[in-house]
């Protein structure tokens, strides 16, 4: 791939990187329209983008986002309210440039007709904001404007006047005293201008050098006269100097000029007029008698008033004006940006790392975690005290080393919330309810890759809540409702497990309705009998949907069946609870990394077993004698009654069995129950390893990992198991 | 011996192809990502032109054009500022500071090296 | 007084400007003529130029004399772009 090409990936990412930020704050806008530093960097958002596709030449890409920088520099001025409308506007003008940019990533540099026609589109619509106030102008033009306008009333020669013979330029610079200090370089200028033409003559003037003491080196006292053979027009010209306009005289007199110009030269320089005369005659650019004519004031200018003075002039005035009109603003943004600094220190301390790098790290971390597991457990089988002690501190800063390393993959869930305010927003437009999403636990971490996948299932969770959830503003009235609907988006974590929650105070799910169809549909036998609970885990079957009406939103045949084999797939589990006039909330629990865990580890027999730790309650003897109940599955526990799973029947599990069993306490899904081993080995940091094909089939097993024997220890499912019990517990 | 230019500018894509183009047409480029990155890389060493963004995070380019006309080595350097119309305020700010040249963005590589051969000769 | 020589190294330039005048302007009052060799210079621009150019018309003034010795392409095309060459090579 060439240098190039590569940019241009990173102009791609960039832009998309940009892009969320961008909808991220046109929604804050909305919010809080008074928060100065977000609007700027909705603002610095479109600019870079305009910024970096113009280097690429895109111009398709350039011009559009150029109106949209517009309208945004507009509204950070203040001078433009950020209405709804405008809002919504540009959000939608934000979703055309990712378009683009999704073109880009296609290889695709002209847009379509369609594409050109929507562009066009909105164009319009973002002109007629702009044209309210006057705007218009500035957003039309989309190259960079020349600063220095033409002169036209210099192309019009008035009649009878004297014209020079010369058929070259007349270049006149005298630089000003600061020219050097600001790194702007007279020879530099000269030597580009030979790019415009040809210097048939120069002259180098340093009249205005003061005595050699008082002389500062530093400051430039150069002045230059200059012929030039050019077909560049006088704009060309002129901006070549642009950048010096504000300290040097600069006067360029086109060919064949009238005369009268060339006398207004001599007398504006500085150096005597002869002296200028002279320079004029010798390097060509007036005859002898042009020069009389010039020196000697022989044509009368009737309009001299009229004679337009040199337009580089004029600009300086311009510029000097603005500056002071600008002064005080300057002063106020000043201020504004110390204040900002703080915060945008945050927003630098991030670098982009490739997540593969990060993937090859934590493999890495993983097989470290094995090999200092595998040390400790020697040290321990051996009885070497100083070795273990050793191996411990060792272990204890691999640990560190791990938790850090995996928080790099851990990302916040808001960004993946902050998205649904747009969804809630534009659907909620879209279908007319007024709907208010609130977030919480936004600040709940997830591992990057459970994150990516989740975006589709809780998308269509929303549009569910959004659709069907809410009522509309009629019903919500008739009930007693408030006006607007409410979403909300909820996670945290609990026992090892990232839970998140979608809830509306709709409607509910009524149980009744799911049930007919369910029937009507052969989903479940007349003869079965269903708990409510049962009975709402049937819309996570296929081919179910209680809308009574399809709309175009989440009734595209996409149903919850999709989000349950989602959340499967990411070892997650899906449930949902409503009450039928107040509302349904979907709870979707999730592993935080599907990479590693803390684990605690037990045998049964000859084998091993990985709990999850945070899982794990307490430990407690377990003799033949505490058995209670019907098949003697609950033991006394603090008070309470607990039901418990013997892990050796359960595995069917050959080995020795301990004199002394142990029941550890653990809690899943809300529920504790025990679970019967031999020897509990504590703590041990555990490297999922995906299920082998062998053990896909087993039932309460999440994983395997390989300790630091080299023996597997299969990882349980807590979850899975507390299920095995309730349903005992029913079936009793 | 080619001249070395500083390139500062939040957008790492922008940094990408403005130093392809300078490095083509003949220059040595050093990049920053902002104002405070670019003074720490403002070490002592040579350099004939700086040019930069001038919305940038934590030191905008104007912040950084003052702090760098306080070094002795490179109180002479000439700027090329990356401005943009819709901020005309920024062009006579960053003037008044020192950086004269600018260009507006968005440019071309060519625009680009127009602006600099008018400050320095390769 | 017989003729004194400078070199000049490096910049000849805005950067160096201040500290070559003083310099530049004593090995002229010291002597009769000023030889400046110019060989060693890396870079003039328009300060080293205005500079040289103080030279000459502090000779122009005592009667004394500058020489550019020492050949230096970059010194030479700054010359030549201002049309100063033959001020400071009077014989050629």
């Amino acid at each position: 791939m060439d240098e190039l090409e590569q940019a241009k990936q990173t102009f791609v990412s960039e832009a998309q990187d940009l892009l969320r930020d961008m909808e991220s704050g046109l929604m804050q806008i909305e919010a809080e329209p008074d928060d100065a530093e977000n609007i700027n960097a909705v603002f610095r958002a479109a600019h870079t983008i305009k910024g970096s596709a113009g280097l690429f030449g895109l111009a398709h890409i350039v011009s559009f986002t150029h109106v949209v920088e517009t309208v945004l520099e507009r509204i950070r001025s203040g001078k433009l309210p950020p209405s709804g409308d405008l809002i919504a506007l540009l959000l939608e003008c934000r979703d055309h440039i990712e378009s683009l940019i999704e073109l880009l990533t296609r290889g695709i540099e002209t847009p379509d007709a369609d594409t050109e026609q929507r562009a066009e589109a909105l164009r319009t619509q973002l002109l007629g904001f702009l044209d309210g106030e006057g705007g218009a102008e500035t957003a039309k033009a989309h190259a960079p404007a020349s600063v220095l306008e033409h002169d036209v009333a210099e192309s019009q020669v008035p009649d009878g006047q004297y014209l020079v013979r010369s058929r070259y330029w007349h270049i006149s610079l005298r630089f000003g005293e600061g020219v050097l200090r600001n790194g702007m370089e007279p020879l530099s200028f000269i030597r580009y201008l030979k790019k415009l033409g040809e210097i048939v003559h120069i002259s180098t003037l340093y009249d205005a050098m003061p005595p050699a003491a008082s002389m500062d080196p530093e400051s430039c006292y150069l002045g230059f006269e200059i012929v030039f053979d050019s077909a560049a027009t006088k704009p060309d010209i002129e901006r070549v100097f642009e950048f010096v306009e504000d300290d040097c005289q600069i006067r360029i007199i086109p060919p064949h000029s009238e005369v009268t110009r060339f006398r207004e030269l001599i007398e504006a320089l500085p150096e005597a007029d002869l002296k200028v005369g002279e320079i004029l005659l010798k390097s060509g650019a007036l005859t002898e008698q042009e020069l009389e004519a010039a020196l000697h004031n022989q044509v009368v200018a009737e309009n001299q008033a009229d004679v337009p003075q040199l337009p580089v002039k004029r600009l300086g005035e311009i510029l000097v004006e603005q500056g002071v009109v600008h002064a005080e603003t300057v002063r106020s943004a000043l201020d504004k940006q110390d204040k900002v600094q703080a915060n945008k220190l945050k927003e630098s301390k991030s670098i982009r790392i490739d997540a593969d790098r990060l993937d090859d790290l934590i493999n890495l971390m993983g097989e470290l975690v094995i090999g200092s597991a595998a040390a400790t457990l020697m040290a321990r089988k051996h009885d070497l005290i100083d070795v273990l002690e050793a191996v411990s501190s060792i272990s204890r800063l691999i640990e560190d080393i791990h938790d850090r390393s995996l928080r790099l993959r851990m990302v916040q869930i808001a960004d993946t919330f902050n998205r649904f305010r747009r969804v809630v927003r534009d659907i909620s437009r879209e279908i007319g309810k007024d709907i208010d999403l609130i977030i919480d636990g936004g600040e709940t971490e997830l591992d990057k890759s459970v994150v990516e996948k989740i975006g589709d299932p809780l998308t269509h969770l929303v549009r569910n809540a959004i659709d069907h959830g809410i009522e509309n503003a009629e019903t919500r009235a008739l009930l007693g409702k408030p006006a607007n609907g409410q979403i909300r988006l909820n996670a945290y974590h609990e026992s090892g497990s990232i839970i998140i929650e979608v809830s509306d105070d709709g409607g509910g799910i009524d149980a009744d309705k799911v049930l007919a169809k369910a029937l009507a549909n052969g989903l479940v036998a007349p003869t079965q009998t269903l708990t409510e609970k049962e009975i709402f885990q049937l819309i996570f079957e296929p081919g179910l949907s209680t809308a009574e009406k399809v709309s175009n939103l989440s009734g595209r045949g996409v149903g919850m069946d999709v989000v349950k084999r989602n959340v499967i797939a990411l070892r997650g589990t899906v449930e949902v609870t409503s009450e039928l006039g107040a509302g349904t909330t979907v709870t979707i629990r999730l592993p935080l990394t599907l990479s590693i865990i803390d684990g605690f580890l037990v045998m049964v027999g000859d084998s091993s077993y990985v709990l999850p730790l945070d899982s794990v309650v307490e430990c407690v003897e377990f003799t033949e004698e505490s058995r209670h109940g019907h098949e003697g599955n609950y033991v006394a526990w603090h008070e309470h009654v607990l039901s418990f799973v013997d892990l050796r029947e359960l595995f069917k599990e050959k080995g020795p069995k301990a004199a002394r069993q142990t029941i550890v306490v653990v809690q899943g899904g809300g529920q504790k129950i025990g679970l019967v081993v031999d020897q509990f080995l504590g703590e041990f940091q555990t490297v999922i390893k995906p299920l082998n094909k062998l053990f896909e089939k087993l039932h309460c097993v999440s994983g395997s990992t390989i300790l630091g024997s080299g023996e597997v220890a299969l990882i349980l499912d807590v979850l899975a198991m507390t299920r095995l019990v309730e349903t005992r517990v029913e079936a009793e | 011996m080619a001249k070395t230019i500083l390139v500062v500018d939040d957008s790492a894509s922008i940094r990408q192809v403005v130093s392809i183009a300078l490095k083509g047409a003949g220059y040595e480029v050093i990049t920053a990502n902002d104002g405070q990155d670019a003074l720490k890389k403002l070490d002592g060493h040579k350099i004939h032109l700086i040019v930069t963004d001038v919305n940038m995070p934590v030191m905008d380019g104007i912040a950084f054009v003052r702090e760098a006309k306080k070094l002795p080595d490179y109180k002479f350097t000439p700027f090329i500022m990356l401005t943009t119309e819709s901020q005309p305020e920024k062009k006579a700010e960053g003037k008044e500071a020192g950086a004269k040249a600018w260009i507006v963005k968005p440019f071309q590589p060519p625009q680009l090296l127009d602006a600099v051969s008018r400050l320095i000769s390769p | 007084m017989a003729e004194h020589c400078e070199k000049i190294v490096g910049e000849f330039s805005i950067y160096t400007a201040a500290a070559l005048k003083p310099k530049l302007l004593e090995a002229l009052a010291a002597a009769s003529a000023l030889s400046l060799d110019l060989s060693g210079v890396t870079e003039i621009d328009s300060a080293g130029i205005q500079l040289l150019l103080l030279l000459k018309r502090e000779t122009l003034k005592s009667g004394s004399e500058l020489r550019l010795t020492g050949s230096n392409p970059v010194v030479d095309e700054a010359l030549a772009l201002c049309n100063l060459t033959g001020l400071f090579n009077p014989e050629s």
